[in-house]
């Protein structure tokens, strides 16, 4: 018994090492992108690894800042000023990131909580067409929606993006796992007082899925702002660039200058994770939520 | 419930005229093979929606896209803004520039062509513009631009290579070069290399280049020199190496077939391989060569040229140049008398059918003003090239001396009498660039050098085949 | 009479079901039909023409099975089919291996412990796969990326190894890019499901005088389940999204090591070689694949749903 618990305890430190040490290979490419996006060109170029930046410049910024330009908004043929063109990135994939989720939530938890509790006719077809696309790559689709985007002018816009990801099912998915465990009691309750259809979801259902709504909005907002294929796919100009694309982008015109790149990076990951770090709780919480009930 | 039914209904509706127009689009699709002016609905403004297009300014159309590759400073924002914006400021028309990176521009023009939203305007050179793109038919033919004093302007060479089999000409050159390579000097001096080559010709034979490297490899213990393959960017490069060294060919002289299986290219791959300074390295293409010859990692960059020298890896740190301070030296490629044939390399615009006249005809317009007229100079300075003509805007301009106080480019025009043969306007051209970095690749990875160029090369020329 | 009237009832219970269910469909299934399924309904059409760039129109002309007889002989597409199932195949199961093991290791530990390893094992989900790949790529450099550097200095190799331009390194490099993106989300999973294991069982069997690893593997991995199978779920999603790797990385080389059937669709539509623009043929790509997945998903959701 007593060996037992020393084993124990001996495999506990031994995990806690192995864990710290993954910890730190794990924040290491974070870490690098943040010095590299301060080093001087000496310390990038250097054979011999350099920790932290000989000396902190912002010359990596300077040279992405002026690097491209772009307006900084354009709605309706309205354009703001001219601004660095990173920037604008940026704004374009928040607001791409933002409306895929907005549309995406609205419409899984509707969709979600039909496929659940309505009895609809064609419900179990639909059903397993939702799962085996789910984990359909777009690349399989690719050349059709192209042609489909510039049937419909879409191409070279944000929607040509946007639409895809809120068309992906893996929403409605999961929405529908969550409303499986709306009991069926309340609905009927409610039915008997009289409340409409759409009373009923808002008033009931809604409320009940909430967490799920959560999950899903952090993953497709997590997906929407990583999905660089469909970006490169159907945004060729440069003011219509979103962070991942534009990064890509310095780095196909650029060749290797690992610290414009290096800036870039920073300025594409450093905002997101800010957000991740404050809403951490909510993060981690509508995560799990979404799996309990899957 | 109200609010629901409104936006179902909203939805329903632009399910609607998705799929009218998913109907409109089909029914136009043949529209832009046929230079037809009758098809008002012109696909490719999706980016302007502009409810005035083409009737109305007599001038045609308003805004012309540009897409440019990094030809020197056609890369660079400031200073084609400065071009376009000399251009908008004479005629009024706008030009929106986008700007193509190697690694995937030619992707990005493909999708482009697909979803009917090709730009006007594109800068490369005739291998994309006249034998990839312009074969396809989708190119506009520039004959009627060029007139009988043009043609004993331009270098006749330059416009046989933007000259289609079909005698339809895809492509106005602007611009060309010599590729050659590069060497770090000051390695060179501490390995004790700079015996073997000759600062004053740029020039030096094949054991020459075996044994600096020699010196190199045994000054540093590592790879001086790499033999990029990690895509099809910057392959003159290798290809004018492998040629070189004992006399191969890429192609016969009449460009109807690949002979790049010629026993003298597989003797020079065999050298290469057994060389201890010299890598395959699948992880580089040209772009990535250029970088780490400027970073000082390699001492010798294949994918050198005349832009590179004066601004080495597009750094503004200095011309000739490493980002140590290191002097670059420009060389030929290493033959065995030294008598080398370098690569070419031609740029000049072309213009993409979109089907519309107007925008054909401003993109004319773009063209005149920056290939035959006073503007040419500015063109030309832009992209740190030399002139392809003697002359624009018939005889008035006279461009023999746009570089003459310029030292590094009147020291590079010493190897300007060693360009070779243009070769890639050979028919299956993508198809060869392609088969000869993936036998590169397998030369690297171990394969047996004469059945993977023989496989290589059977591969190109089925593509010549047609 | 009665019964009729039930019926009847019944009838129009069932076209109010009807209605209900498809007008709350309806949002979801315009985006789901007209961004998924029209196109791939399309892309199975166009699987059987020779579709192309140049020529003009939505379909070229019909060939039958002419794309699906020469990818079976193309080796390229062969070899990307095999890549792409390697990367599959390896990367799930290390990745709920793995998050299982961090989970169990972390899941008892102190709050903002917790939280913090929580976070650092979720940061490259959310630093973003472009902005992780461009630093895994200099981290990677046989020049100058970190990893030759510290080899070479502790003697461990004596020239670099080029990572990316090896075919023998190349793919796991991916590999191991992809696993780092893909295991912050299981973690997070598992250790709440961990916490909600019903501790009286634990105990139950604890008194009865079972092993730690009993407990594990007869309780706790068992009440997981549900967990698993959403982690395989959505791994095997992730793992089909690793495009932006090898564009970015080595766009399909050295010599095919790292082309996925994913990234070979692109590149015969889009890349300039003489071959491209064959929309017919990559589309029949993308069928194959599409084939491969699905019958993948109905297999995951079966073991789902029999649990």
């Amino acid at each position: 018994m007593k060996s037992n618990t020393a084993r124990s305890r001996a495999y506990k430190i031994f995990s806690i090492i192995v864990l710290i040490i993954l910890a730190i290979l794990f924040l290491f490419p974070l870490y690098w992108i943040i010095t590299g996006a301060f080093k001087p060109a000496q310390d990038i170029y250097n054979p011999e690894p350099v920790w932290l930046p000989t000396e902190w410049v912002t010359k990596n910024f300077d040279n992405l800042f002026n690097k491209r330009s772009a307006p900084l908004y354009s709605i309706f043929g309205l354009s703001g000023p001219t601004a660095p063109a990173a920037f604008r990135w940026l704004i374009n994939t928040v607001f791409m990131s933002v409306t895929a989720m907005i549309l995406t939530c609205a419409t899984a938890a509707m969709a979600g909580y039909a496929l659940a509790k309505k009895r609809f006719m064609g419900r179990a077809i639909l059903f397993s067409l939702i799962v085996c696309a789910m984990a359909l790559p777009k690349q399989v689709i690719l050349i059709p929606l192209l042609k489909e985007m510039s049937a419909l002018k879409l191409y070279d816009s944000l929607w040509a993006v946007i639409f895809p990801t809120v068309g992906w099912p893996f929403g409605v998915f999961l929405m529908k796992q969550f409303s499986e465990s709306i009991p069926g009691e309340i609905l009927e309750a409610t039915r008997i007082d009289g409340a409409s259809e759409a009373k009923t979801f808002i008033t009931v259902v809604l409320p009940m899925v909430k967490p799920g709504i959560g999950a899903l909005a952090i993953f497709t907002f997590i997906n929407a702002w990583n999905d660089y294929f469909m970006q490169l796919v159907m945004l060729p100009s440069g003011e219509n660039y979103t962070m991942p694309l534009g990064i890509a982008s310095l780095q196909a015109e650029t060749s290797i200058d690992m610290g414009l790149l290096m800036a870039g990076a920073a300025l594409a990951s450093v905002p997101i994770i800010i957000v991740f770090l404050i809403f951490q709780k909510y993060f981690t919480q509508g995560i799990t939520m979404g799996a309990v009930k899957g | 419930m109200k609010l629901k039914k409104v936006l179902a209904l909203l939805l329903a509706m632009v399910m609607t005229i998705a799929l009218v127009a998913c109907g409109g689009g089909n029914q136009n699709d043949p529209a832009p093979s046929t230079p037809d002016p009758a098809p008002a609905a012109t696909p490719d403004d999706n980016k302007t929606p502009d409810p005035e297009p083409a009737p109305a300014e007599p001038a045609g159309a308003s805004e012309i896209t540009l897409w440019t590759y990094p030809i020197g400073k056609w890369g660079d924002e400031a200073t084609v803004k400065g071009l376009t914006d000399a251009f908008t400021a004479e005629t009024g028309i706008a030009v929106k520039v986008e700007y193509l990176a190697y690694a995937d521009g030619d992707d990005k023009v493909n999708t482009a062509i697909t979803a009917n939203a090709a730009p006007d305007l594109i800068m490369e050179g005739p291998e994309r513009l006249v034998a990839n793109w312009g074969a396809n038919g989708k190119m506009v033919d520039l004959s009627d631009l060029i007139d009988d004093t043009d043609r004993s302007e331009l270098n006749a060479a330059a416009l046989a290579s933007c000259t289609h089999t079909s005698g339809a000409i895809y492509e106005y050159p602007v611009v060309m070069t010599a590729h050659c390579m590069a060497i770090n000097r000051n390695a060179f001096e501490e390995a004790g290399a700079l015996q073997y080559i000759n600062e004053d010709t740029h020039t030096w034979t094949t054991q020459q280049f075996i044994d600096a490297v020699a010196a190199l490899y045994a000054h540093y213990g590592d790879t001086v020199g790499a033999v990029y393959c990690a895509g099809q960017g910057g392959d003159q490069g290798t290809r004018a190496l492998v040629n070189n060294m004992y006399g191969g060919t890429f192609t016969n002289a009449e460009h109807t077939q690949y002979t790049w299986d010629d026993p003298l290219n597989i003797k020079a791959l065999e050298q290469l391989k057994s060389m201890d300074g010299i890598a395959f390295d699948a992880s580089l293409a040209g772009g990535d060569e250029i970088a780490k010859f400027y970073q000082g990692a390699l001492k010798m960059a294949f994918c050198w040229n005349i832009a590179q020298q004066v601004n080495p890896n597009q750094a503004d740190t200095g011309a000739e140049k490493t980002v140590t301070g290191d002097d670059i030296v420009f060389m030929s490629f290493p033959s065995e008398d030294g008598n080398s044939k370098l690569q070419g390399g031609i740029w000049g615009f072309g213009i993409f059918d979109n089907g519309d006249q107007a925008r054909i005809d401003a993109a004319k317009e773009f063209i005149k003003f920056f290939c035959d007229s006073e503007h040419t100079v500015d063109a030309v300075k832009a992209a740190n090239y030399f002139a392809t003509r003697s002359s624009a805007a018939d005889g008035s301009v006279d461009l023999s001396g746009v570089w003459a106080d310029d030292p590094i480019m009147n020291e590079y025009t010493k190897l300007m009498p060693y360009l070779g043969d243009y070769y890639q306007i050979t028919t299956g051209w993508a198809a060869a660039r392609t088969a000869w970095w993936n036998m590169l690749q397998a030369v690297g990875t171990g394969d047996d050098v004469a059945a993977a160029v023989a496989a290589g090369a059977a591969e190109a020329n089925t593509a010549a085949a047609g | 009479m009665a019964k009729q009237a039930q019926s009847k009832m019944s009838r129009v219970l069932q076209r109010r079901e009807n209605v209900a269910g498809y007008l709350f469909m309806l949002p979801s299934l315009i985006f789901f039909l007209g961004f998924v399924i029209i196109p791939m309904f399309i892309c199975i059409i166009t699987s059987l023409t020779n579709t192309n760039m140049h020529d003009p129109g939505m379909f070229g002309s019909f060939i039958g099975l002419k794309n699906f007889s020469d990818l079976a002989k193309d080796q390229v597409f062969l070899k990307g089919l095999a890549n792409t199932f390697i990367i599959v195949i390896v990367s799930v199961p290390t990745v709920c291996a793995f998050s299982l093991w961090v989970s169990s290791a972390i899941y008892k530990l102190k709050g903002p412990v917790l939280s913090a390893f929580r976070c650092i094992f979720y940061l490259p989900v959310v630093t973003g796969s472009v902005a992780v790949t461009v630093v895994w790529k200099w981290m990677y450099d046989n020049y100058n990326g970190i990893l030759n550097s510290v080899l070479k200095s502790t003697g461990i190799v004596e020239k670099g190894i080029n990572w990316l331009g090896d075919p023998k390194t190349a793919l796991w490099c991916i590999i191991l890019i992809l696993f780092t993106t893909s295991v912050g989300q299981p973690i997070v999973l598992y250790v709440s499901a961990l916490g909600n294991v019903d501790q009286t069982l634990v105990e139950a069997a604890q008194v009865d005088g079972a092993t730690d690893l009993q407990v594990f593997w007869k309780i706790k991995w068992a009440q997981m389940m549900p967990t698993t199978l959403y982690i395989l779920v959505i791994t095997t999603i992730n793992s089909f999204q690793c495009f932006a790797l090898i564009q970015l990385l080595t766009q399909g080389g050295p010599n095919h090591a790292t082309d996925t059937v994913m990234y070979y669709i692109y590149y015969t539509a889009f890349k300039l070689t003489e071959q491209s623009g064959h929309f017919g043929y990559a589309n029949a790509m993308g069928v194959v694949l599409a084939i491969f997945i699905g019958a993948l998903s109905a297999l995951q959701f079966k073991l789902a749903k029999e649990k």
